[in-house]
């Protein structure tokens, strides 16, 4: 177990300088710098010079990357010079609205897939399995901007369920948090449920042919136990995965629907720093996801790992 | 009503999909406290005969028959509840050992008392106290142990065990026991035999033993099948079938193993002539292809003989 730890964390330290050093190139070689965007586009060249010379804009890249680097390491992820905060700060503050639609919309995803999926498994060829097939296609199809604008228009603007931009911190009231989260959760669940569908109907109907499945049903078992019980618990191993891996996905792809939904979260940090050349918020706001993703992977992994009994039996045998 | 016929079957045939017939108008009963033995040629249709006793014939086979009862259930007519509990509270089943029929990520004492607590109405730790003690009569030591282990952690024998000590959990009124004995060695198979015998003697349970081991079934049995390409070809009591086998078939299998203790496969290459192929359209004796005694008119009918009510074989001649 310490030996796969090890392994999984030196892995995971080469893709973050790997993704750092891809970035930083990147940041360096397009137009426009941190000076440029101090003084705006009016400055003078002598000016601009002072100010790269006074940030150390103007030495070498690998200098500047270095100590980037150094500062990375110790957690400090430099200085936005758009919003003249610590990017850590910013991205604190943040980081709950992307959280909370992240966290939300796989609830909902997970539950729905769930749920449809052992029906559509276990009346496969039936009206629900026809349905569950067609929801899986739209989600995977239909782009998310589309539909959020859509349940805008419907949900929000029409029939006024939800509010239909901004965000509520839940300090402010928990109901209207949930609110003000829900529609964008929605959204984002939508495009999560194909994917996750799909996995819990083929892994549910490999469990249903099992021969253990035989042996549940000769002894009479209720369908409650013969499903839940038996069924289950190994169709689950594959869309765990599936959820750790969408989940860590969506943290970076909340972009658009944070656009669509004027959230004030990280995806919305992003078309920012990228809109103004912000060179180290950008490059912090990609290293944060990068290792987020990771760490999530990593946590699913393990997780997945211990609901194994031969796994779980095996590392108490060391 | 079935009243003293523990099963009666009339004419069951079972078919694939596409209409191919795996079992071809089968008729079997049995008493009640009766042991009855099952032999044949591998892909005679043995198993899937038990499955629809059962009530778990794989999804792409049908079943059609003229008369159907188990234990005075009519399945040609009682819902399938009624069914469901029959086979769960009354019926134990010992599955053919080619599979894995116990959950590898559920714990023995998690799944070997599930059945027993729903029919039995009793308690988990009852049921667990009755495994326990099923499990030490089919010659396992550390019953402690077992219970707390995973499927995978047993060799295929224990598990083996595990399967006839399950089937045994809800003091079934009858017993189908598909091969119960092939990966056990021969002193735990002689202890797993005593103590089906010693729970019909008990309980006037009865046995439905399928086996390849026709030592096994004339040591044990009463009464026996032989089963060919999807037919029973013939069908006696031990006694008559050892002294006096009329089907050709039947007395290639008593002749060629002289010890009586064949292992499975073995026989094939003994018996001249190649395997049938069974579902083929066909008429005429399922068994022409490698009989020795074959005139034409097999190729065509085949008689239906009976030498007392009770010994009866289909065959053509009286060899
Ligand atoms: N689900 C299925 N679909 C199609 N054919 C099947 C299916 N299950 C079994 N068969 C076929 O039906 C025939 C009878 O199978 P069965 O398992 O009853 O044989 P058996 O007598 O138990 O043989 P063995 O001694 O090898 O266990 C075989 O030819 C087999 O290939
Ligand atoms: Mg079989």
């Amino acid at each position: 177990m310490l030996n796969y730890l090890y392994k999984r964390i030196s892995h995971a330290v080469e893709v973050l300088l790997l993704v750092s050093i891809i970035t930083f190139a990147v940041l360096m070689w397009i137009p426009g710098d941190a000076a440029q965007l101090i003084l705006g586009s009016d400055a003078t060249p002598e000016k601009l010079a002072a100010l790269r010379s006074a940030l150390g804009l103007d030495r070498p890249w690998y200098l500047q990357y270095w100590d980037w680097l150094k500062g990375f390491v110790s957690f400090d992820l430099g200085k936005s010079y758009l919003f003249g905060q610590d990017v850590s700060t910013l991205i604190r503050q943040r980081l709950p609205v992307t959280m909370s639609i992240a966290v939300f919309s796989m609830i909902i995803a997970t539950v729905i897939s769930i749920v449809l999926g052992i029906l559509a498994a276990i009346r496969k060829n039936t009206a629900v399995d026809y349905v569950s097939t067609g929801l899986m296609q739209l989600g995977s199809s239909v782009p998310a901007f589309w539909i959020g604008m859509m349940s805008i228009v419907y949900l929000g603007l029409e029939l006024q369920w939800f509010p239909i931009a901004g965000y509520v911190p839940p300090e402010r009231g928990f109901v209207a948090y949930l609110n003000s989260i829900a529609l964008p959760s929605m959204v984002l669940a939508i495009g999560e449920i194909g994917m996750l569908l799909r996995t819990v109907r083929t892994s549910m109907l490999d469990a249903l042919s099992q021969d253990f499945m035989d042996m549940a049903r000769a002894k009479g078992l209720s369908s409650f136990t013969i499903y839940f019980k038996y069924a289950l618990r190994s169709a689950m191993i594959a869309p765990s995965n599936v959820i750790g891996l969408q989940f860590a996905k969506l943290v970076g792809g909340t972009v658009v629907v944070e656009s669509v939904f004027s959230l004030p979260g990280i995806g919305r940090l992003i078309l920012v720093a990228v809109e103004q050349r912000d060179v180290f918020l950008l490059l912090g706001l990609v290293m944060f996801i990068t290792t987020l993703v990771i760490a999530i992977a990593l946590l699913v992994d393990i997780a997945v790992m211990f609901i194994n009994p031969r796994i779980r039996v095996e590392m108490q045998g060391e | 009503m079935g009243d003293e016929k523990l099963l009666d079957i009339k004419n069951l045939t079972i078919k694939t999909g596409s209409g191919r017939v795996l079992v071809n108008h089968i008729s079997l009963d049995m008493e009640k406290g009766e042991l009855l033995g099952v032999e044949g040629e591998s892909g005679s249709g043995k198993t899937l005969t038990a499955k629809t006793i059962i009530n778990l014939l794989p999804e792409n086979l049908s079943w059609e028959a003229e008369r159907f009862q188990v234990l005075g259930v009519d399945y040609l007519k009682a819902d399938p509840k009624a069914i469901k509990s029959l086979v769960g509270g009354r019926i134990g089943y010992v599955p053919q050992n080619t599979g894995f029929y116990l959950h590898p990520m559920i714990k023995i004492k998690d799944q070997i008392a599930d059945g027993y607590v729903l029919y039995s109405k009793s308690s988990i730790e009852e049921a667990l106290a009755r495994a326990s003690k099923l499990v030490g009569a089919v010659g396992i030591k550390d019953t402690e142990r077992l219970l707390n282990s995973y499927p995978w952690q047993l060799s295929g024998g224990m598990r083996q065990r595990v399967n006839i000590a399950m089937a045994l959990m809800n003091k079934p009124r009858l017993i189908i026991a598909d091969e119960p004995t092939t990966a056990l060695d021969s002193t735990i198979q002689k202890q797993v035999v005593d103590l089906f015998r010693a729970v019909n003697e008990a309980h006037q349970t009865s046995v439905l033993m399928i086996s390849h081991d026709l030592g096994l079934i004339k040591y044990y049995c009463q009464r026996i099948l032989v089963m060919y390409g999807g037919q029973i070809i013939e069908e006696a009591s031990a006694g008559d079938l050892f002294a006096m086998p009329k089907h050709p078939y039947t007395k290639l299998l008593i002749k060629v193993i002289p010890s009586l203790n064949i292992k499975r496969g073995e026989r094939l290459e003994e018996i001249p002539g190649h395997v049938l192929e069974i579902g083929k359209p066909r008429s005429g004796c399922v068994f022409k292809e490698r009989c020795s005694y074959r005139q034409d008119i097999c190729a065509t009918e085949v008689k239906e003989q009976s030498l007392d009510g009770f010994h009866t074989f289909r065959c053509n001649f009286d060899i």
